[in-house]
């Protein structure tokens, strides 16, 4: 079981390695991100209870939101120790090759 | 509710403090400021027959309104201060919310694609319980067939949103006819 920044890092690259997500969410007014020392880990924000995982949903969508945000909380939850994990879908990146 | 409030109670702070060094000032003869010299008699004298008029029970219909008036004001404040705000995301299921520009840029692109439809315009809301409350007008040509398109364009919107799994509340349609010269797209 992870803590701290390191949670963070885990569940960044838990979330990036998931289909249908382009990149970590960066907020709208506050940049959602972990920090520890000179380190930040940009997307994650690790509580004493819960886990916050913001990311930016690839367009068109491979599959339903739910089931991305399903999928992270699945790769997460070893890691996660019991702490509820909110996912939040903060933007959808268009691909470039799609002309949409 | 909270941008009023909080420029109401700076207002008011301010005028407070700004009383306050008044006080202090006359109070203490600071300045050569004295406190009988304030022209405030006839304002305490007002106050006194008020106080008495509303013992007494002789208020004029005027003033009564006027009271009337401010509790009611005062009533529909309290209730507007005990509603919760609106949430600023969409919550779809446990532990999974969306951007209301998400929502916002899907329901877009999805209008947009119907053939009838010109432009459109898009405002969602955000409520306590999953699903979102979508507002979509939609631009399309003078002399169609309005009710076709509108159920046309709600239940693709909808169908397309559920594949998406982005839940909607309650989905409000409004057709606008308009100038196709004055719209985003010209032809379908």
């Amino acid at each position: 079981m992870a803590d701290g920044i390191e949670l963070a890092r885990a569940a960044s690259v838990a979330a990036l390695a998931t289909e249908g997500v382009h990149s970590m969410g960066r907020g709208r007014y506050v940049e959602p991100a972990t920090y520890e020392g000179s380190e930040k880990v940009s997307g994650v924000v690790v509580g004493p209870e819960d886990l916050q995982i913001h990311i930016v949903a690839r367009y068109p969508l491979p599959r339903p939101i739910p089931e991305i945000a399903e999928s992270i909380r699945e790769r997460v939850a070893p890691e996660a120790g019991g702490r509820k994990t909110t996912v939040v879908v903060d933007d959808l990146e268009v691909a470039d090759d799609e002309s949409l | 509710m909270r941008v009023f409030n909080r420029v109401f109670m700076i207002l008011l702070l301010a005028g407070l403090f700004v009383l306050g060094v008044y006080m202090i000032v006359y109070a203490f003869d600071l300045f050569g400021s004295k406190l009988a010299s304030l022209p405030i008699t006839d304002f305490g004298k007002g106050v006194e027959n008020f106080v008495a008029g509303a013992e007494n029970g002789s208020l004029s219909a005027k003033t009564i309104i006027i009271l009337i008036l401010l509790a009611i004001l005062g009533l529909i404040w309290f209730i507007a201060e005990l509603k919760p705000t609106a949430p600023r995301r969409v919550r779809m299921g446990s532990g999974t919310y969306v951007t209301r520009t998400v929502v916002e840029d899907e329901v877009s692109t999805v209008a947009e694609q119907v053939p009838d439809v010109l432009g459109s315009s898009v405002d969602v809301k955000a409520r306590r319980s999953p699903g979102a409350q979508v507002d979509l007008e939609a631009r399309v040509r003078r002399g169609e067939d309005l009710n076709t398109i509108k159920s046309g364009l709600k239940s693709t919107v909808q169908e397309h949103l559920s594949e998406k799994g982005l839940p909607v509340s309650k989905l409000n349609v409004k057709l606008v006819e308009a100038d196709p010269r004055q719209t985003k797209t010209r032809v379908q």
